[in-house]
């Protein structure tokens, strides 16, 4: 396990720049995620600290040692691609050996017979070690492929979307043992994803990627409750952050060069009345909480509520705003 | 909104049955799905009994007699196995079969070593990589009797080619030796065209293998630090095998009935060195005109082909399912 710093690190791909100009540190034994829309250079970045890219500028350091001219195999890092990317002639067994056999490492046959089946009792596949790769089920072959990680010990781990192909049942269930295997090996881990709930629930920071550059990176609390900018804002929070005009509610205090107001549930007040500044137009209901479509005047906001509010399609409300986030014409938090 | 959402479920089956076309049999007066189905493939099939299976059938009635096509009116003997059994124990037809197998042997191993290096390094994307796989494809797009003649001249001890260089590397006078002419490098003269030939088609099948590869699993092993050496040995070729299998099957079954390159090269010759089972076969039946006995040892030949060909399937089966 080590550190990572990337300083000033750009590649670009013919026209298109991938990355520009990213500054990141992953800290011994930490755990910080990427969050980026597609495009945004997330896997890039990763496959910069990898080694199968090479950047334009920029130094790439691993526990100290720069690494920019150096081949992904002696970087020491162990990579999960999107595509599970197993050795489909190989069994599972194989597959997670595989890293071990490496001729530079030199391990005898006994240790890697353990170390291959305790990692496959971490990923929970040891019921299959003698099956072929290809005849596994998605879940099953991400497993493999962390696994496959997580024989060696390398300095970082680098996760590309590794749970983006499972449905949402073995995605949760898979992003609580990565979490799990992560804090009990203490791991020094840097996953990519464009989904905010594995971002919220796994990272001890986040790394907020947009257009190639680093937005903002913090906690997964300071993010959400103190994005840097109208980006930022709009990536956490479900539903969607609001994005209302300066002056449309009243309540908050926005300071002056204030353009835009981003509120989210913990920022509206809701209130029946029968005078109130806005109306339900419509009511989602998903069972534990209700999704409220808001109209006020031109615009529409979406909003939580419990389901036992009494309130109903056609209704008028009376709507306040609570501590807002406020940005000025850029798109800039103001505070 | 949830309201619209169960009109739009409750109409799909409606909306599908609508999308669907009246069937063809409707407008088609009176026939029935199966029964213009039949109409488009009979043509095929009428096509493939004429010309495919009723020789092979007639052929292998044939084979059972004492028929001698120059002499179609002489009153036709059952023979019963005779034939079979003269076939089976000639000894010149087992010479015939050994200098076959010894063909398909070198052929195969030179044109899958060379085939299998050419892919692999064109498989690399470097600049001008698609002109070079085109000019490599062009012996295989010759047509064989264009490439027999022009090999025998380059063949030629005075004035070839061929001769020329082996001499300019080697120091050996051009004319001191005769490729087409020599028992001892007949048979090679006929590989080295035969490769020469096929090699690029072997390669194009190879390469259908490597590029199968997907780029991820090389960044995978790449990171998991496997040398390149363990790469193309533990990924490389088990993954390109099955298609390396599948050229060697084609040129297999190809080169066990080789006949055109032998019969314009060396006819055979010199005296029976190069004869293999299609020459002996064309002898028996066109110059000696006892074609029920080269029925029967073409049936033998088909038979061989045909089994070993099938056992050469199930392994190649074995290797794709892993």
């Amino acid at each position: 396990m080590a550190e990572i710093t990337l300083a000033g690190i750009s590649k670009a791909f013919g026209e298109t720049q991938a990355v520009s100009n990213v500054n990141l540190t992953v800290r011994d034994g930490e755990f910080v995620v990427l969050l980026g829309p597609t495009g945004a250079g997330k896997t890039t970045t990763l496959r910069l600290i990898a080694g199968l890219e090479k950047p334009d500028s920029g130094r790439v350091t691993i526990a100290g040692r720069d690494v920019v001219g150096e081949a992904p195999a002696s970087r020491d890092v162990a990579f999960v691609f999107q595509q599970y990317s197993l050795y489909p002639h190989l069994t599972v067994y194989e597959n997670l050996a595989f890293p071990l056999r490496s001729p530079a490492r030199r391990l005898p046959a006994t240790e890697i017979d353990g170390r291959v089946r305790e990692v496959a009792k971490m990923v929970r596949i040891d019921h299959k070690l003698e099956n072929r790769s290809t005849r596994l089920s998605g879940g099953e072959m991400q497993r493999v492929a962390i696994g496959r990680a997580l024989v060696r010990k390398p300095a970082i781990y680098l996760m590309d979307e590794p749970l983006s192909s499972l449905d949402a049942k073995l995605r949760g269930e898979l992003r609580l043992e990565l979490k799990r295997i992560q804090s009990e090996l203490g791991s020094t881990l840097l996953y990519v994803t464009h989904d905010q709930i594995e971002a919220m629930t796994m990272a001890d920071r986040i790394g907020i990627l947009a257009e190639g550059r680093l937005v903002q990176m913090g906690t997964p609390r300071e993010i959400y409750s103190n994005p840097a900018n109208l980006h930022v804002a709009a990536r956490l929070g479900q539903p969607h952050i609001n994005l209302i005009p300066e002056g449309l509610l009243p309540g908050g205090s926005a300071p002056a060069g204030t353009k835009t107001i981003g509120a989210r549930t913990e920022h509206l007040e809701i209130a029946r009345s029968e005078r109130g500044n806005a109306e339900i137009d419509w009511i989602e209901h998903l069972g534990d909480q209700n999704h409220l479509h808001i109209k006020v005047g031109q615009h529409r906001l979406v909003t939580l509520a419990d389901p036992y509010l009494a309130i109903g399609r056609g209704d008028r409300i009376d709507l306040k705003l609570r501590n807002p986030l406020y940005f000025d014409a850029g798109g800039q938090r103001l505070t | 909104m949830i309201n619209s959402d169960t009109t739009i479920l409750e109409k799909e089956p409606e909306r599908a049955a609508a999308s669907t076309p009246v069937s063809l049999a409707r407008r088609i007066g009176g026939l029935s799905d199966r029964a213009i189905a039949w109409l488009f493939i009979t043509p095929t099939i009428a096509l493939l009994l004429a010309i495919n299976i009723f020789p092979l059938i007639w052929a292998i009635r044939l084979s059972f007699t004492n028929y001698r096509a120059n002499r179609p009116n002489a009153v036709l003997e059952n023979v019963g196995l005779q034939n079979y059994q003269r076939v089976l124990t000639d000894s010149d037809i087992w010479i015939a079969m050994q200098t076959t197998a010894h063909f398909v042997f070198w052929t195969i191993l030179l044109q899958t070593l060379i085939g299998f290096s050419l892919a692999y390094l064109i498989d690399r994307k470097f600049r001008g990589h698609a002109f070079w796989t085109t000019v490599i494809l062009i012996p295989m797009m010759l047509s064989p009797a264009v490439v027999g003649n022009f090999w025998r001249f380059l063949y030629q001890p005075q004035i070839g080619l061929f001769n020329y260089i082996v001499s300019y590397i080697t120091g050996v006078p051009p004319s001191s030796f005769e490729m087409l002419g020599s028992v001892s490098l007949a048979p090679w003269s006929i590989i080295i065209v035969d490769t020469w030939m096929w090699t690029p088609y072997v390669m194009l099948i190879c390469l259908a293998g490597l590029r199968s590869i997907p780029d991820y699993i090389y960044e995978a092993a790449e990171v998991d630090r496997a040398s390149a050496w363990r790469q193309f040995w533990s990924i490389t070729i088990p993954m390109a095998l099955p298609f390396i299998m599948l050229a060697v099957l084609f040129r297999g079954i190809e080169n066990f009935k080789m006949f055109d390159m032998v019969m314009l090269l060396t006819g055979g010759g010199p005296g029976s060195t190069t004869e293999v089972a299609s020459i002996t076969l064309k002898r028996e039946a066109f110059e000696s005109w006892r074609t029920g006995r080269a029925s029967a040892f073409a049936i033998i030949l088909f038979v061989a082909v045909f089994g070993l060909a099938n056992i050469y399937v199930k392994a190649l089966n074995r290797v794709k399912q892993r």
